[in-house]
C-alpha cells in the first residue's frame, strides 16, 4: 500500500515541485528561534482569511443581492436555512477578528521594526491588504441592506463627493444611480465576493513570497543570517517546520476559543460587530438617531469628524493611512526592536497606540465639544508620532543590540 | 531518555491529531446542513390537502404539488368496468416499467377504489394532456374509450392515465404518493396504512 | 532600561491596553446618553429566559391575541412557533391561529394591509419580527408599561419611553389606566442620606413624572401585568433570533472543544521545543 502510494507521489513530484517547496518553505525554511506571541498574528490573519472565504461563500448561496430581497435574504439565512445562522455569525466574528488580528499584526510591525531593510515591501503590501480589507469590510456591510448599510454607504459614498470637480459625477458613477439603491448593492456585492477577495488572495500570496525571500524578523532586531553553522543554516534558526507550525497552532487553539467565545455568547458585540440599526431595514426616508461606522473604522471616522472641512476631513483620513505605506523611510533608527530603541521611541509609540484607541472610542460616541477636541488632540498625536519620526530616530540614543537571539 | 520522548511525542501527536480531526465533522455539520432544504423549501414543496367528496362522477380536477399539476378523476362503478376496453391498444397496462407505489391495490392506480390520483404531466416532453372522457370517435382515435389526449404531440392516456402504444410518450402518467383520510386527499405524503 | 524592565513596561502597557478594551466593550452602545427610553430614564432591565417553554408560550398567546391585529412577524413562519414553544401543531393551530386558510409553512404576514394601516395610525404599525434587536429587550418591557393617560394625543394616551407614539395603548383593559403623578419624595443630602428637620423628620419634595395605575381600573393588578409583559417581551426576544437558545447551547460545546485542543497543542509544541532552547 505504502509502495504504492511513494510511487504515486513520485510521479506527482516529478512534474509538480511538491518536495522541494515542503523543504523551501516549511520543513527546511529557517525562521528565528526565539520570538513572542506578538509574532503568531499574521498565522492567525491566515486563518481568519480562510474563515471569512469558506463562511463567505455559504453565504452567496441563499443571499439575494436585490433591494427588495436583500434584508430578507439575511434573515432567511438566520431562520429558514439549517444552520445558516452558524454560517452567518460566523462570517461577521470574522469580519470583526480579521480586524483585531490585523491591527495587532500591524503593531508589531511598529514594534520590532519589522518594516526595516530589506521587508520594505513586504511591509507595503501589507499596508496594501489593510486597504484593501477596509473597502472588503465596507463593501460587506452594506450587503444585508439594513439602516446601517444604507446610511453608513451614503456617508462614505459622499466623502466621494468632496473632491474638488470630479466629486458629484464620481458619486453618481460610484452608486450608479441617483440614490444608493438596488444597482449600488449589486455591483458592491460582485466586488466584495469576486473582485476583492481575489486581490486580497493575490497580496496576502505576494506579502508571503516577499517574506521569504527575505526572511522573517525577531523581537531582538538582529539579522540571524550574520551567523551561520556549517551547513550555512542561522544559527539562531528553527526549520518552520514542525516548531513553528506547532507554535501557530497552539496560538490558533486560542484564538478559536475567544472567537468561539464571541460567535457563540456576543455575535453583536454589544452592538459594536453588528449595530443594532442594522435589524431594520433600510428607510431611505429616515436617518437612524446615531450613524456610526463598525469599530475598526471608527479611529478614521473620529478623525474625520473633528476636521470641519469635508475635504479637509477626507485628506486627513486618507493620509493617516497612507503615511503607514512610508514608514520605513520614516524610521531613521539604527536599531529595529523597540527594546533597544531610546526613550523618544517609546514614548511615542505608547502615545500613538493610546491615541489611536482613544480616537477609536471617539468615533463610537457622539460629538460633544470636549471631544472634537479630544478628537484633534489624538489626531495630531497620531501624524506626529510618524512626521516626527525621522527626527526622534535618528538623534536618540539606543541601546546596544545583542549579536545572538 | 531519547525512547521515552519518542513515545510522548507519537502520543501526543496522535491525540492532538485525533482531537484536532474529530472537530471536523462538527465543522463541517452546519455548511453539509445548510445545502437541506430550508424552510422555504418545505414550505412550498408541502403536501396539499382538498376535500375530493363534491366532485362528479366522471369529473377531472387539478391541483398544484410542488409546481406540478396532480389530476385526480373521480369514476363510477360503470366506467370502472370499462376500464380495460382499450386494454389492446395500451402499452404497459400493468405498470411494469414504471415504479408505481401503490401498483395492484385498486383498479383505478391509486389508494381508492374511486379516485384516481396522477401528476399530470406528458411523459413524453411535459405538455399537460387534456382530461377528454366522453366515449365517441375522437380525431386522435376512431375508437376513443374516455382517457387524455396530449395537444402538443398527440400522445394518449386511458381515463387512469395508462399509455397508448405508438405514441411519442414512453410510459404511463405517474401517480404521486398520497393517502385519503375519508373524503380528504393528501397529495404529496403515503400516510403510513396501505 | 534592561529586559526585566521592558518586560514589566511592555506587560503594563498591554494590560492598560487590554483594560481600555475591556472597558470600551462594556459600555456597550445601548448605554448611550439621551437615553433610548427617553423620558423613562433608564430603561428597566429584563433577562430573557428562552428556556422557560410556559412563559414563551403565555408570550406567543398575548401577541397572536392582542399584536397580531396591527403587527406582522413577516420573517417568522407559524410552524416553527409551535415547534420550538413545544406546543402541539394541532392545539397551537386550533386555539391561536384565526385565519383557517394558513398552513404551518407560512410566513406571518399579519391581518392588516399596509397601505390601510399607514392611512388610519398615520403610519403602518411595523412589522415586529426583529425588535428586541434593533430596540433591545428592555426598550420594550419598558415601552409596554410606560403608557399614561394624556387628553391631548389622539388616543388619549403617551408614552415615556416613546414620547408621541402613534400606537394607541392596546393593552390598557389589562393594565387599567396609567396617570402621571407627583410623589412626596424625600430630598438628599449631599452625602447620599435623606435630609432632616431639627425635629427629625424626613424634609421631602414634590417631584412629578412618575407613573402610577388607578387602583383596580385594570383586569390584573401590577405584579401581573409586569408577569405578562415579562413574558410578552420574552416571546419577542425568541422571535427575534429563534436559534439563540441553541446558539448559546452549542456555544459551551464548541468552547470547550477549544480549550482541550489548545491544552492538547500547548502539550505536543512544549515537547518539540525541547529541541531547542529558547
Amino acid at each position: 500500500m505504502s509502495e504504492i502510494v511513494g510511487k504515486l507521489f513520485g510521479w506527482v513530484n516529478r512534474r509538480l515541485p511538491v518536495s522541494n517547496t515542503f523543504e523551501r518553505h516549511l520543513s527546511k525554511h529557517p525562521v528565528p528561534s526565539k520570538v513572542n506571541f506578538w509574532y503568531l498574528f499574521g498565522a492567525l490573519a491566515s486563518v481568519v482569511l480562510i474563515i471569512q472565504i469558506v463562511s463567505g461563500i455559504w453565504l452567496i448561496m441563499p443571499y439575494s443581492n436585490t433591494e427588495e430581497e436583500a434584508f430578507a435574504s439575511i434573515e432567511y439565512i438566520m431562520r429558514d436555512v439549517d444552520y445558516g445562522w452558524v454560517i452567518r455569525y460566523m462570517h461577521t466574528t470574522g469580519a470583526s477578528m480579521f480586524f483585531a488580528v490585523v491591527y495587532l499584526h500591524m503593531f508589531r510591525g511598529l514594534l520590532y521594526g519589522s518594516y526595516q531593510k530589506p521587508k520594505e515591501l513586504v511591509w507595503i503590501f501589507g499596508c496594501t491588504i489593510y486597504l484593501a480589507m477596509m473597502a472588503e469590510g465596507f463593501l460587506g456591510y452594506v450587503l444585508p441592506y439594513g439602516q446601517m448599510s444604507y446610511w453608513g454607504a451614503q456617508v462614505i459614498i459622499s466623502l466621494f463627493g468632496a473632491i474638488p470637480y470630479v466629486g458629484e459625477s464620481l458619486e453618481l458613477w460610484i452608486r450608479g444611480d441617483y440614490y444608493i439603491s438596488g444597482i449600488t448593492v449589486s455591483r458592491f456585492f460582485a466586488l466584495h465576493v469576486v473582485a476583492l477577495p481575489l486581490v486580497l488572495i493575490a497580496l496576502v500570496f505576494l506579502h508571503l513570497v516577499a517574506l521569504h525571500e527575505v526572511g522573517a524578523g525577531n523581537p531582538e532586531g538582529i539579522d540571524i543570517e550574520e551567523h551561520l553553522d556549517d551547513d550555512g543554516v542561522p544559527l539562531d534558526s528553527v526549520p518552520f517546520f514542525p516548531y513553528k507550525v506547532l507554535n501557530a497552532l497552539v496560538g490558533i487553539g486560542v484564538f478559536m476559543t475567544v472567537f468561539a467565545i464571541i460567535m457563540f455568547f456576543f455575535p453583536e458585540g454589544g452592538g459594536y460587530f453588528i449595530e443594532m440599526a442594522n435589524f431594520e431595514e433600510a428607510n431611505p426616508l429616515v436617518t437612524p438617531e446615531h450613524i456610526a461606522p463598525v469599530w475598526y473604522y471608527s479611529p478614521y471616522y473620529a478623525m474625520l469628524r473633528a476636521v470641519p472641512d469635508k475635504l479637509g476631513g477626507l485628506i486627513v483620513m486618507g493620509s493617516a493611512v497612507a503615511i503607514l505605506f512610508v514608514v520605513p523611510w520614516l524610521d531613521k533608527s539604527k536599531v529595529a526592536s523597540i527594546r533597544y530603541k531610546g526613550i523618544y521611541s517609546k514614548v511615542a509609540l505608547a502615545l500613538f497606540g493610546i491615541s489611536f484607541i482613544t480616537l477609536g472610542y471617539l468615533g463610537t460616541v457622539s460629538v460633544t465639544e470636549v471631544r472634537k477636541t479630544m478628537s484633534v488632540i489624538c489626531t495630531i498625536i497620531y501624524f506626529a508620532f510618524f512626521i516626527l519620526m525621522p527626527i526622534y530616530t535618528k538623534y536618540e540614543k539606543t541601546l546596544e543590540v545583542p549579536e545572538r537571539l | 531518555m531519547q525512547e521515552k520522548d519518542n513515545t510522548r511525542r507519537k502520543v501526543l501527536i496522535g491525540l492532538t491529531s485525533a482531537v484536532g480531526l474529530s472537530g471536523i465533522p462538527f465543522a463541517a455539520t452546519p455548511f453539509i446542513a445548510a445545502w437541506n432544504p430550508s424552510a422555504k423549501a418545505k414550505a412550498a414543496g408541502a403536501s396539499v390537502k382538498l376535500d375530493v367528496s363534491k366532485m362528479q362522477y366522471g369529473q377531472q380536477i387539478q391541483v398544484a404539488w410542488r409546481k406540478q399539476p396532480v389530476f385526480i378523476v373521480r369514476h363510477s362503478k360503470e366506467s370502472l368496468k370499462n376500464i380495460d376496453a382499450a386494454l389492446p391498444k395500451l402499452a404497459d397496462p400493468n405498470s411494469d416499467q414504471i415504479e408505481e407505489p401503490y401498483k395492484g391495490q385498486n383498479p383505478t392506480r391509486s389508494k381508492s377504489n374511486e379516485y384516481t390520483v396522477m401528476v399530470g404531466v406528458c411523459t413524453h416532453l411535459g405538455c399537460s394532456p387534456k382530461y377528454h372522457p366522453e366515449v365517441e370517435p375522437k380525431p386522435w382515435d376512431a375508437s376513443w374509450a374516455g382517457g387524455f389526449f396530449c395537444p402538443c404531440h398527440g400522445s394518449m392516456f386511458d381515463m387512469i392515465g395508462r399509455v397508448y402504444k405508438g405514441v411519442p410518450a414512453p410510459t404511463n402518467l405517474p401517480v404521486p404518493p398520497h393517502f385519503f383520510d375519508g373524503s380528504i386527499l393528501t397529495i404529496g405524503e403515503d400516510g403510513g396504512t396501505a | 532600561m534592561n529586559k526585566k524592565q521592558l518586560n514589566i513596561l511592555n506587560i503594563t502597557l498591554s494590560k492598560f491596553i487590554f483594560a481600555i478594551g475591556l472597558l470600551i466593550s462594556i459600555n456597550s452602545i445601548n448605554a448611550a446618553e439621551g437615553g433610548p427610553c427617553k423620558d423613562y430614564g433608564d430603561c428597566d432591565e429584563f433577562k430573557y429566559s428562552l428556556n422557560d417553554m410556559a412563559s414563551l408560550q403565555r408570550g406567543a398567546s398575548t401577541f397572536l391575541n392582542y399584536c397580531y391585529g396591527c403587527h406582522s412577524l413577516q420573517y417568522s413562519r407559524w410552524g416553527r412557533i409551535a415547534t420550538d414553544l413545544q406546543i402541539p401543531e394541532e392545539i397551537f393551530f386550533d386555539n391561536l391561529v384565526f385565519d383557517k386558510s394558513i398552513k404551518p409553512g407560512d410566513l406571518m404576514f399579519g391581518s392588516m394591509s399596509k397601505e390601510q394601516s399607514a392611512q388610519w395610525f398615520g403610519v403602518a404599525p411595523p412589522d415586529l419580527t426583529l425588535v428586541s434587536r434593533v430596540r433591545g429587550d428592555d426598550w420594550i418591557y419598558s415601552y409596554l408599561r410606560a403608557y399614561y393617560e394624556d387628553s391631548s394625543k389622539q388616543y388619549g394616551v403617551n408614552n415615556l419611553v416613546y414620547p408621541g407614539t402613534a400606537m394607541p395603548n392596546v393593552l390598557m383593559a389589562l393594565q387599567g389606566n396609567q396617570k402621571l403623578v407627583c410623589k412626596d419624595v424625600p430630598v438628599i443630602a449631599s452625602n447620599g442620606g435623606e435630609k432632616r428637620d431639627n425635629f427629625g423628620n424626613t424634609i421631602t419634595k414634590e417631584k412629578c413624572g412618575y407613573l402610577k395605575v388607578v387602583e383596580g381600573s385594570g383586569e390584573l393588578n401590577e405584579e401581573q401585568f409586569d408577569k405578562l409583559i415579562y413574558d410578552l417581551t420574552n416571546f419577542l426576544v425568541y422571535v427575534g433570533e429563534p436559534a439563540k437558545a441553541e446558539r448559546e447551547r452549542m456555544g459551551w460545546y464548541v468552547i470547550f472543544y477549544f480549550l482541550i485542543f489548545t491544552a492538547l497543542s500547548a502539550l505536543l509544541y512544549r515537547e518539540y521545543h525541547k529541541d531547542y532552547h529558547k
